[in-house]
């Protein structure tokens, strides 16, 4: 395998774990509280985190880059006291990943949530647990199927993204070409032979994910 | 010792009630709705109520005057919930002691331990709960609430997720085991049977309010008003009008005849002439006059009525016949005046399959005034 693809594979494989990573930290929390709370705001919060569901990724890149970017409304702050700015590194392309497939973790997660028999949860409350230690032992652990398809879900997507991080990290080798990136290049510019390497890759490894997901869900 | 005062209002229903306990076995009974469970959610602070007086053994749960609302953690209540709600990923064990976390890790083993033991679960301690059957599901579930040795201990419709062999098998079984608790034990339930055996005292729910409440017997034996006689399953509960009404008895025009009963010695019902009143007499006090008997005694024969069966129930050792009296007119219970207890041997004797034409009689002390309408 030509060493820009070992690169790019590499890359997506840090990329995709530390955005699902990032997920897991934030939609559980965010997956349990859309279940659970009636809080001002709810709905639109709902509305955001499912929107790059159906925005065409390079939208969402464009809205990622508006808040992100050296000028952005975060981003401008950020690079006028540190010097440092988001875009083309990276990092930007775990955020681009982690913004994309987000959905795809709090919306399995969630409806694990609301389909845990609020009973058990009052059971616990009863027996002295508070809602927080309710979460962690009776209702997230009873949730535990969705929340790792979740994360399955989100991992795979992550892998495969593409519109949001070309926007948002660029296109750069060895530093920002993801593998579905490199796919991108390596045929726009005749690359045959590279190209079907990584295009094989990359299905070996999502049918890899697959695979464990459904037998780690069988164990559950 | 508990008294309970409860208002909440949902989207059409309102809960209003009030009733008081000591350490005995009480029984919300009241048909699916009337706001028993709602009663016990609250009791639980599962649910806020609107308004509310609670106090157990002294401490206030609620008063919402004072601005009291414990959250259902500082309560320690035991709480059996409808369908157990076990749960499923831990074992039996680890279910029993999940009310036992803050106490050192011996004393919790021990305790655990002993709540097996007594309800018989030692062999399924490391068991998945969902692998067990539903009697023994429902002891787990009393061994986890009772655990921690709450004050009150509550049960939500503890049989209704069983067969009914089962339920009737365990009835007696959660009586001892909820008398031996020595605690003042609140249960609901929508079966008569269950509110029958299993409670010390009964608290009569209708539609969100208490319509009765008292020692068990007093209730069942002298349901106050027409509306209790039918929510406690009695039969025979009609509707006549006052002819002559004194302190210590009563006639009643009814279907054509005039019957009299002994006046309520406790709350004797006094109306004027033409007051419309209910009353009933109970299946098993309706005698069938024997036609191979000659001459009748007047000392036996009180309130004598003519008429047909129209219809025979067997339930095996009894039959159940439904009695049209020969009067014009619409009957009392819709195609039928009275419904009539006889013995299986009874009914053979007397050839009740082949002959249909009988005259009964009611002793004037079986007739029982259930007040006005």
């Amino acid at each position: 395998m030509p060493e820009a693809a070992t690169s790019a594979l590499w890359l997506s494989i840090r990329v995709s774990l530390l955005a699902t990573l990032a997920d897991a930290l934030v939609g559980i929390p965010l997956a349990y509280l859309l279940a659970k709370r009636r809080f001002w705001g709810r709905q639109a919060l709902d509305v955001l985190v499912m929107l790059p569901l159906v925005l065409p990724p390079t939208v969402t890149g464009y809205y990622l880059i508006v808040l992100l970017g050296r000028r952005g409304w975060l981003g401008g702050p950020l690079y006028r006291l540190t010097g440092w700015s988001l875009p083309f590194t990276w990092y930007a392309a775990v955020v681009a990943a982690a913004v994309m497939a987000l959905p795809l973790l709090v919306r399995p997660a969630r409806a694990a949530i609301e389909s845990v028999n609020p009973d058990l949860e009052r059971a616990a409350f009863v027996l002295g647990r508070s809602e927080w230690r309710t979460a962690l032992e009776v209702t997230l652990p009873l949730a535990r199927r969705g929340i790792v398809a979740g994360l399955v879900l989100a991992f795979a997507r992550a892998l495969g993204e593409f519109g949001a991080t070309l926007m948002l990290a660029g296109n750069i080798p060895g530093r920002t070409t993801t593998v579905p990136l490199a796919i991108y290049t390596a045929v726009s510019t005749g690359e045959a032979a590279e190209a079907r390497v990584l295009v094989l890759v990359l299905t070996t490894l999502s049918c890899a994910v697959v695979v464990l997901a459904s037998r780690l869900g069988s164990r559950l | 010792m508990i008294e309970v005062r409860l208002q909440k209002t949902l989207p059409g229903f309102a809960l209003d009630v009030a009733w008081a306990a000591d350490d005995e076995v009480v029984t919300l009974f009241g048909p699916s709705g009337a706001g028993k469970s709602l009663t016990l959610q609250c009791l639980a602070g599962l649910t806020r109520p609107d308004a509310a007086r609670v106090v157990v053994n002294g401490r206030v749960f609620d008063d919402t005057v004072a601005g009291v609302h414990l959250p259902p953690q500082a309560r320690h209540l035991g709480y059996v919930f409808q369908g157990y709600a076990l749960f499923p990923h831990l074992t039996v064990a680890e279910n029993v002691a999940f009310g036992l976390r803050d106490r050192p890790a011996p004393e919790r083993r021990r305790r655990t331990t002993e709540i097996l033991a007594q309800l018989g679960l030692e062999d399924l301690a490391p068991r998945d709960p969902r692998a067990l059957s539903g009697g023994q599901q429902q002891r787990v579930a009393l061994g986890r609430a009772i655990a921690p040795d709450p004050a009150v201990l509550l049960l939500d419709e503890p049989l209704s997720a069983l067969d009914a062999p089962l339920r009737r098998q365990l009835r007696a079984e959660l009586r001892s085991l909820i008398v031996g608790l020595r605690r003042t034990v609140v249960l609901v339930t929508h079966d008569l049977a269950e509110a029958y055996q299993l409670g010390d005292r009964l608290v009569l729910y209708e539609s969100g309010r208490v319509v009765q409440a008292g020692p068990k017997a007093e209730v069942l034996g002298r349901p106050g008003s027409e509306a209790v006689a039918r929510l406690i399953g009695l039969r025979n509960v009609v509707r006549g009008t006052v002819v002559k009404s004194a302190a210590d008895r009563i006639e009643i025009a009814w279907r054509g005849h005039t019957v009299e009963a002994v006046n309520s010695p406790t709350a004797p019902f006094v109306a004027p002439p033409g007051t419309t009143v209910a009353f009933m007499v109970r299946p098993e006090h309706v005698r069938l006059i024997r036609k191979d008997r000659a001459g009748l005694d007047p000392a036996h024969h009180m309130n004598l009525l003519r008429g047909t069966v129209v219809e025979a129930i067997d339930h095996g050792t009894s039959w159940t016949l439904l009695f049209r009296i020969a009067s014009p007119g619409p009957a009392s219970q819709g195609a039928y005046d009275l419904e009539i207890e006889v013995p299986q041997l009874v009914y053979e004797i007397l050839d009740i399959a082949r002959d249909r034409e009988w005259g009964v009689s009611m002793h004037r002390g079986a007739l029982q005034v259930l007040a006005g309408v």
